[in-house]
C-alpha cells in the first residue's frame, strides 16, 4: 500500500523520520481504515469481532441519537453542540462502513423529556460512555478497525472536554 | 538473554536480531516496532517542541507546556523501555528540528502544539494499525486520547476551530 504523503505535518519542515511518520500513517490508514480487503489478514474479523463492530455501531447511534435529543430539549446549545453532532454522524458513517454487513438502524432511544438545565452534563456523559466503549474495543482489533476505533474515542474524549 | 548457536542474538519471538538492533522483517512484532519506532520519534519531536512553545508563552501559562512535555516525556521511557525489551535499539532524537513557520507570540506557539500533537496523534494511530500486541494497541489508544485532549486545548487557544475532530490522527479524507 503505497500513496504520497497526505499529512499536514508534510509542509512542515520538522525531522525527516516525523514526516515519514505522518506519511506513512496517512496512506496505511486510507487503506486500511474502513474497508475489508479480503486478502489483508489485519482487516479480517472473527464472528465474535462482527458483534463487537455492531455493538460499536450501536453505540455510536445511541449517541448520535443523545446529540439530537439534547438539541431538540435545548436549543441554545446549538452553538457549541451542532458541530459535535455532525462530527459524531460521520463517524457512524465510518463505523457502519467498516462493519460487515451493518446497515443503519432505528435506535429506540428514550423519549423521556430532558431538563434543560442539565442538558449539558447529560450529554457528555453519554459522550463519556460512547468513548469508554470505544477505547475499550480497539485493542481486540488489528489493523484500520483497531485505528478507527481508538480514533474515534480520542475524537469523542476530546468532545467530552468541550462539553465540560 | 538467550542466543542462537551462531551467536545472533534473538528476540522474544525466536527471530533472529539484526546487528544494530532492528528487528529482523520476519519479526513477529517488525511492523509493531517500526510504528513504535515512528511514535518515539514524534515524542522525541515533541519533547523539543514543546521547548519553543514554552519559550513563547508568558510564565504564568506554561502550566499546561509543562504538563503536555512531561506527558510525552512519559511517552518516551516508556517506548524506550518497550523496545529495549524486545532488544530494538530506539531510535534517537535528531538534536535540532526545523520549526514550520515563526513562533513569535503565544498564538503562535499554541499553533505549533497543534502540530506537535497531531504529529503525535498521527504516529499512534499508525501504531493502533500496526500493533499486532494487545497491550500494544491499549496503549497507543491512550497515547491517542491524551494527544487529542491536548490538541483541544490548543486549538482553542490558537484561534483554530473546531477545536474537535472527529478523527484524531486519522486523513480526514
Amino acid at each position: 500500500m503505497s500513496v504520497p504523503p497526505s499529512s499536514p505535518l508534510h509542509a512542515a519542515t520538522f525531522s525527516r523520520r516525523s514526516l515519514l511518520a505522518a506519511a506513512l500513517a496517512g496512506t496505511a490508514l486510507l487503506a486500511a481504515g474502513c474497508t475489508d480487503s479480503p486478502g489483508d489478514a489485519a482487516d479480517a474479523v472473527t464472528p465474535a469481532q462482527v458483534d463487537q463492530l455492531a455493538a460499536a455501531v450501536a453505540v455510536q447511534e445511541q449517541l448520535v441519537s443523545a446529540y439530537d435529543r439534547a438539541l431538540g430539549a435545548d436549543p441554545a446549545l446549538a452553538g457549541t453542540v451542532t458541530v459535535l453532532a455532525d462530527q459524531a454522524r460521520t463517524q457512524l458513517e465510518r463505523l457502519r462502513a467498516a462493519a460487515p454487513g451493518a446497515a443503519a438502524s432505528t435506535t429506540a432511544g428514550s423519549s423521556a423529556a430532558l431538563d434543560p438545565a442539565g442538558v449539558r452534563g447529560w450529554l457528555r456523559t453519554q459522550v463519556s460512555t460512547a468513548a469508554a466503549a470505544h477505547a475499550a474495543a480497539a485493542p481486540d482489533f488489528t489493523g484500520g478497525r483497531a485505528a478507527l476505533l481508538g480514533s474515534i474515542a480520542a475524537g469523542l474524549r476530546g468532545q467530552e472536554a468541550v462539553l465540560a | 538473554m538467550s542466543a542462537q548457536d551462531d551467536g545472533t542474538p534473538e528476540g522474544r519471538d525466536g527471530t533472529a536480531m539484526a546487528d544494530d538492533g532492528s528487528t529482523t522483517p520476519g519479526s513477529a512484532t517488525a511492523a509493531e516496532d517500526a510504528a513504535l519506532q515512528e511514535a518515539l520519534a514524534a515524542a522525541h519531536t515533541a519533547i523539543w517542541g514543546y521547548g519553543v512553545v514554552g519559550a513563547a508563552v508568558p510564565l504564568e501559562a506554561r502550566g499546561p507546556v509543562v504538563a503536555a512535555e512531561q506527558a510525552h516525556q512519559d511517552l518516551r521511557e516508556q517506548l524506550t523501555t518497550l523496545l529495549a525489551s524486545r532488544r530494538v535499539e530506539p531510535v534517537d532524537d535528531e538534536g535540532g528540528y526545523a520549526l514550520p513557520f515563526p513562533v513569535l507570540s503565544p498564538v503562535d506557539a499554541a499553533a505549533l502544539a497543534v502540530t506537535l500533537e497531531e504529529g503525535a496523534a498521527t504516529a499512534w494511530t499508525w501504531v493502533l494499525d500496526q500493533a499486532t500486541e494487545h497491550s500494544t494497541r491499549e496503549l497507543a489508544v491512550g497515547a491517542l486520547t491524551g494527544a487529542e485532549l491536548r490538541a483541544v486545548g490548543w486549538r482553542a487557544q490558537a484561534g483554530v476551530t473546531p477545536v474537535t475532530t472527529a478523527f484524531p490522527g486519522l486523513p480526514t479524507t
